[in-house]
């Protein structure tokens, strides 16, 4: 339980990351933090050494080619929502018939689609943003010890992860790491990428480590 | 081994981790956007009746819950939806609102299909003291026709209802002003009728054959069966001109010449093969949507798509086969379809002519007794030599050599079209056998000089096959599809019957050089009042042609704009002795208006009454618009002062503005203003029977128009078995009816016989009384026009109704077109070779690519339809200006643009040349857009776009805002004209003109977003302007087409300037109708022939008459 209470905060930081890098454009306060530390900003090698950076002002390159690169990947070309990858015919169901939303009512979050600009809340911005959610409750059982708590969020992590995230989101993030124009999206797409991939397999882990009744022995 | 692959995924290679040994700094709640909320507040739950998600896309409130019901407002949603905050109530304040509507039916009228709309009229703000208003309209899912559907159109019917700069209110001329000044005051419709009416009165009052010509009502798109025709009628006028002629009139006479109809009318839904020619039916015109609607129900069932057209259109994109086509070359095309199909074999050795239904169907009877005419065949080398016998088997020989020259090299040299093309488009053709469905109207029909040839031989192949049966899949017949009550109120009146026959010709609509013409020669009023010469000419020679106009009635009509030549149409108008008194019965602001003497502003499709049908498919439905707030308020209680004028009162209680209707103004003007005392004759037939003191009422008036429908009165007495008005209540409650359904072969239907009498268009003939000529038609004696006239046909030894024609059959030969001096087209015929197209010029389009001999010289394709712009209706709309932004480019092919070095977006400039007078007309400069999508040599350039206005808005005394004009689909122009050259420049965009009111004083709720107004609409030009008016010789359309020069456009020239040498138009056109018409001479007896359709005034014998001299 302590490991998992130091690694909380950086779960946490990572899906808040990501969860905002595909959600909505990226501005001035969001790289200024990424390139503030140096270890997130390891996790975009090519971003970190790409020329440009030096060469322009942050501005010109986020309405030159970040902007340019985001509207290509999340609204042009690809599309970032899940019921489009799991429905036989392709159509983005942004109503009550979605799995994802019918979780996230069950479990009483609400996605505010106009702060998030996007149609329909199974949007991989909005999905990795629900993870950072459940991160962040995890924290609070962890600090108040509740074990039982603890396991019940790693379940629907787990869950969401399996069911969800993994389903769709890999095919997503190759076609948009393939297809971005800028180091920044081609990084965070690779990020992202495996980064969901190790979390599954993390939680899965502390799962069996922590978490293992008798009933899901049997 | 050789590696095959040694590239791992990057994602599987490069394994991180990010957990262990690394702690960022950065907290997660600083990064993240922070979508979620987890409030998650106890919800009061939804009532039973609101269903957040419909189990179907076509829900709709059931008719019962129409005059109340519920639903959530869509905006109000966005909070959260029911699951979270309920429905609003007095325990739920913040509950998502629920509004109660009324939905009142009724129709569209943004193009001519019109299809059933429902206005939703907010009741819950009206109740709480705010203003009644329709917040949307929808379909009307009882419509047999459009089903429910709508498309862009109909939706955008409540931004023109709200239109900021919607006229408020009727509008006079300025006194001492001159027309075109811009200046006006605001007047009242008493004002307006009793001045108007007045000098209607004058007018009639001589009681001299002029008088009777001198009042002119003329209709762009009726949207309504037979009301309009009846307002001249009931005057005595010869009095009413229509816009057919720049819109359909080819490919009416082509239609007439076969089957006495003037139009066909196809069953999609059953077809095996859709043949469009144009982009009509599918994406803009004729019928859309509900066409478009049916088109796709057969392809869903297999059905194939091709679309003739030089230009990729939206639906030639989406057919199985473009066959694009020389634009006026079409008739080619056809002709190669029939001498294939005359002169090939199916694949099991069998005829490809349907022989059952040629033989007992066509009239080749009639054309193998008339020896004299295959002699004059012989002559003209169309055969090769007379006939053997004339039985039906030398018909199909000889025609088979007829048309046997009309090969594959021919119609690609002609056509200019790829021969893998044609032969598809054959083997698709003969696949669908019978089930071939088409729509012959515009494009061809209309574009060229021969146009309705276009038509002509287009059904020759459909007739081969059995398509033209009328049977399912194929191709039926306007008439029997259709139903025209409309203008059939007169047992509500005074009179209690229809007015009798008119007994003058009016010169000025159906002039003497085009006897044949379909119809009304309204595109050259202006040329026709202002040529001296041309109206001594033909009083010397003993007609009686007005001088002048003293009253000019454009209704919801916008000539200036639409037609050719505008600015011949201002000259004219300028000439207050030559158009005494012009006004404009128009909802909108229009370039017309602003030469008027009055603008009477009414009603759009939910506020006014129009009973309106269509041939949409082989039924026959109807719809009835209604004015949404008039029967919203009735219906809640309230009463007008005057039941007369209860439109108008509805719509001024509800602050829409002072818009009344026609069918209220007309009555009330009739029996009030024009003939007062009854002494002319008229009154009668507009007072109320009920009470002769009054005009009559729209339930009295609907009452007994709808009670010529027998089944819906039947109806009606059922559902509404204690009112007055069933007819009218039953209308007003569903907007819609279907009298009758799965119309097919009515021509094989028996002619009805009760005894010893039979019954044809509900006149009843004594059997003694009916004669059976040689060909099996059975004829009664004609008692209008004297002779004799057909009733009926004995096929195979039964007595049937037949077509509508003089032979009761289709006429492959046209024996009345050969009388009326046309002898070489009386047969679906096309000139090969050079020498013939100048012998035969008639039929060959001005357009040909004979013409073209520079390499900058192009035909110009004007007449295709954008599908969210219906000519001059949409410029009310912001909602369909924004999706078209006046935007119409210079289609050019891009090999052509290449050679020239014209790239996308430059300035170019367009210059029209005459081909038969060899006159310059001026030119439009436009923007190119080079594109596969128009064939090499042709341009494409729709003629729907490039509005005007010359001010932003005009003050009113006495009145505290400005009326603005326009806003929201017109840029400001300047203009020079000088009686022989016009221009327009240009002046400022709309979107700067619209910004500086956007504040709108006039429905401010419905237009907040006038502030984003991003288009300037100057990609446009006014090519009309440019065109001269060239009317076909034959059936007197304006051949749209042009054969246009282009160029760069120079340094001061700018997108949508025009330059107009408008002196050399009138030269055109009098060349064109010097050149090409076979006018009237003293030889003739008749002004026309008598059964040939003359839409809207019923003749007396007396006014087909005439005694020409010398």
């Amino acid at each position: 339980m302590n490991e998992m209470k130091q690694d909380i905060d950086n779960r946490i930081a990572l899906y808040a990351l990501i969860s905002r890098l595909m959600m909505l454009e990226v501005d001035n306060a969001f790289l200024e933090k990424i390139e503030a530390d140096a270890n997130l900003l390891a996790l975009f090698p090519n971003y970190r050494d790409w020329s440009k950076r030096k060469e322009m002002s942050r501005k010109d390159l986020i309405e030159q080619y970040y902007n340019v690169d985001f509207a290509n990947l999340f609204l042009m070309h690809l599309v970032p929502y899940e019921s489009f990858y799991t429905r036989d015919d392709q159509m983005v169901e942004s109503g009550g018939d979605n799995p994802v939303i019918e979780l996230y009512n069950t479990l009483d979050f609400r996605v505010e689609l106009e702060s998030a600009r996007v149609v329909s809340a199974d949007h991989i911005g909005v999905e990795l943003e629900f993870m950072y959610m459940l991160c962040d409750a995890q924290k609070k059982a962890l600090e108040a010890d509740d074990k039982e708590g603890v396991c019940e969020l790693l379940q629907v992590q787990y869950a969401f992860l399996r069911e969800h995230l993994l389903e769709w989101a890999p095919m997503f993030l190759i076609n948009a790491k393939k297809e971005s124009r800028t180091p920044l999206y081609h990084d965070g797409s690779e990020l992202t990428l495996e980064f969901l991939l190790s979390d599954f397999e993390y939680v899965n882990e502390k799962l069996n480590t922590h978490c293992v009744t008798e009933s899901t022995e049997a | 081994m050789t590696k095959v692959n040694n590239e791992q995924p990057t994602f599987v290679e490069s394994r991180r981790t990010f957990l262990k040994g690394t702690a960022y700094t950065v907290a997660g709640a600083s990064l993240a956007t922070g979508v979620f909320k987890t409030i998650a507040d106890t919800p009061a739950n939804a009532e039973g009746k609101f269903t957040p998600t419909p189990e179907t896309l076509s829900f709709y409130p059931p008719l019962e819950e129409w005059d109340s019901f519920t639903e959530l407002d869509g905006n109000d949603w966005k909070r959260g939806g029911t699951g979270r905050n309920g429905v609003e109530s007095e325990e739920n304040p913040d509950g998502i609102k629920a509004i109660e509507y009324m939905l009142v039916p009724t129709a569209c009228s943004n193009c001519e299909a019109s299809c059933g709309l429902t206005a939703w009229v907010d009741l819950s703000t009206y109740k709480k003291g705010g203003q009644l208003a329709v917040r949307k309209y929808m379909g009307n899912p009882l419509h047999a026709g459009s089903r429910g559907r709508n498309c862009a159109k109909g939706y955008a019917t409540q931004s023109q209802m709200y239109d900021p700069d919607r006229i408020p209110f009727p509008l006079k001329r300025a006194p001492g002003s001159k027309r075109g000044e811009g200046k006006w005051v605001r007047t009242t419709w008493d004002e307006a009728m009793a001045t108007i009416g007045k000098k209607m009165h004058d007018t009639l009052k001589k009681g001299d054959e002029m008088s009777r010509k001198l009042i002119m009502y003329h209709v762009g798109r009726p949207n309504e069966n037979g009301f309009g025709h009846r307002v001249p009628h009931s005057m005595g006028c010869d009095g009413y001109d229509s816009h057919t002629n720049i819109c359909s009139a080819g490919a009416r006479e082509g239609t007439i010449q076969w089957t006495n109809d003037d139009r066909n009318s196809p069953d999609w839904s059953n077809a095996k093969l859709i043949f469009l020619q144009s982009s009509h039916a599918a994406d803009a015109g004729h019928y859309f949507q509900q066409a478009a609607g049916r088109i796709a129900d057969a392809r869903k069932k297999g059905a194939k798509l091709v679309v003739m057209d030089p230009r990729m259109s939206n639906s030639a994109g989406m057919a199985d086969l473009w066959v694009p086509v020389w634009p006026g070359t079409e008739t080619a095309l056809y002709l190669y379809l029939a001498n294939r199909i005359l002169n090939e074999k199916g694949i099991n050795g069998e005829s490809l002519v349907n022989h059952n239904f040629v033989k007992n169907w066509v009239n080749w009877d009639r054309l193998m007794k008339d020896r004299e005419y295959l002699s004059y065949l012989v002559e003209r080398g169309y055969i090769k030599s007379l006939p053997k016998g004339d039985s039906y088997e030398d018909f199909i020989t000889m025609i088979a050599e007829m048309y046997s020259p009309y090969t594959l090299d021919f119609v690609v040299k002609e056509c200019r079209v790829e021969a893998r093309i044609v032969e598809k488009l054959y083997d698709m053709f003969i696949d669908a056998g019978a089930r071939v469905a088409t729509y012959i109207w515009r494009a061809g029909p209309i574009g060229h000089k021969g146009g309705w040839m276009i038509a002509r031989s287009a059904f020759l192949p459909f007739v081969l096959r059995g398509a033209m049966a009328g049977d399912v899949g194929g191709v039926g017949l306007h008439h029997w599809h259709v139903i025209s009550v409309n203008g059939k109120g007169d047992a509500a009146t005074e009179a209690g019957k229809r007015p009798p026959r008119v007994d003058v010709w009016n010169e000025i609509a159906w002039p003497p050089e085009y006897p044949l013409s379909t119809y009304e020669m309204s595109h050259i009023m202006p040329h026709l009042l202002l040529d001296d010469e041309w109206r001594n000419k033909w009083n010397a020679k003993g007609l009686n042609v007005p001088d002048r106009l003293a009253v000019w009635i454009p209704r919801m009509y916008n000539p200036v704009w639409i037609n050719p030549d505008g600015f011949r149409w201002i000259e004219a108008l300028k000439r207050e002795d030559k158009i005494e008194l012009p006004f404009n019965l128009s909802p909108t602001w229009s370039e017309t208006n602003w030469y008027c003497d009055y603008i009477l502003p009414v009603g759009l499709a939910g506020e006014r009454h129009d009973q309106h049908s269509e041939a949409t498919q082989p039924s026959r439905w109807l719809s009835f618009r209604n004015p949404a707030l008039r029967v919203a308020l009735e219906k809640m209680g309230w009463k007008p002062k005057d039941p007369t004028r209860a439109t108008l009162e509805a719509h001024i209680k509800a602050g829409l503005g002072e818009i009344w209707e026609e069918v209220e103004f007309w009555a009330n003007i009739m029996v009030h203003h024009v003939d007062p005392d009854g002494s002319l004759g008229v009154r009668k037939y507009w007072a109320s029977k009920e009470d002769p003191s009054r005009a009559v009422t729209i339930p009295e008036w609907y009452q007994a128009a709808f009670d010529k429908l027998p089944n819906l009165r039947k109806e009606a007495k059922k559902r509404y078995p204690n009112s007055k008005y069933p007819n009218y209540e039953m209308m007003r409650d569903m907007g819609t009816w279907l009298e009758e359904d799965h119309i097919y072969k009515p021509q094989e239907r028996p002619l009805k016989k009760v005894g010893d009498k039979y019954i044809a268009h509900g006149h009843e003939y004594d059997a003694s009384e009916v004669e059976k000529d040689e060909f099996g038609v059975l004829l009664v004696d004609d008692h209008v026009f004297g002779g004799k006239k057909a009733i009926g046909v004995e096929i195979d030894g039964e007595i049937m109704q037949g077509f509508h024609t003089l032979s009761k059959k289709l006429e492959f030969y046209s024996e009345w077109f050969k009388e009326w001096k046309w002898p070489e087209y009386a047969i679906p015929i096309y000139p090969k070779n050079e020498k013939e197209r100048r012998e035969m010029t008639h039929v060959v389009t001005q357009v040909h690519h004979d013409f073209m001999k520079k390499d900058n010289e192009f035909a110009l394709n004007t007449v295709f339809r954008l599908p969210y712009n219906i000519h001059t209706r949409s410029v009310n709309s912001k909602h369909l200006m924004e999706i078209s932004q006046n935007h119409n480019p210079v289609w050019i092919n891009a090999e052509d643009a290449k050679r020239l070095g014209i790239k996308r977006g430059d300035a170019i400039k367009v210059t029209i040349t005459d081909t038969v007078s060899g006159l310059e007309s001026g030119y439009f400069i436009a923007m190119a857009v080079p594109t596969e999508a128009t064939m090499p040599g042709v341009l494409a350039c729709s003629h729907h776009a490039g509005r005007w206005k010359l001010k932003n808005a005009v003050e009113i005394p006495g009145f505290e805002h400005k009326l603005g004009v326009m806003g929201l689909g017109a840029p400001l122009y300047e203009m020079t004209m000088d009686g022989k050259v016009g221009t327009l420049k240009p002046k400022q965009g709309l979107d700067e003109g619209m910004q500086a009111r956007r504040d709108t004083w006039q429905f401010k709720e419905f237009n907040k977003d006038l502030d984003n107004i991003w288009w300037d609409g100057l990609s446009g030009s006014w090519q009309n302007a440019v065109a001269p008016s060239h009317p076909d010789p034959i059936a007197g359309n304006h051949a749209w087409h042009q054969k246009v020069s282009i160029e760069k456009a120079g340094q001061g020239d700018k997108i949508g300037d025009i330059y107009v040498n408008y002196e050399n138009n009138m030269k055109v056109y009098q060349a064109w109708r010097d050149k090409l018409t076979r006018p009237l001479n003293a030889n003739d007896k008749l002004r026309r022939p008598v059964h040939m359709k003359r839409p809207a005034v019923p003749l007396t014998l007396k006014a087909y008459t005439v005694n020409l001299k010398g």
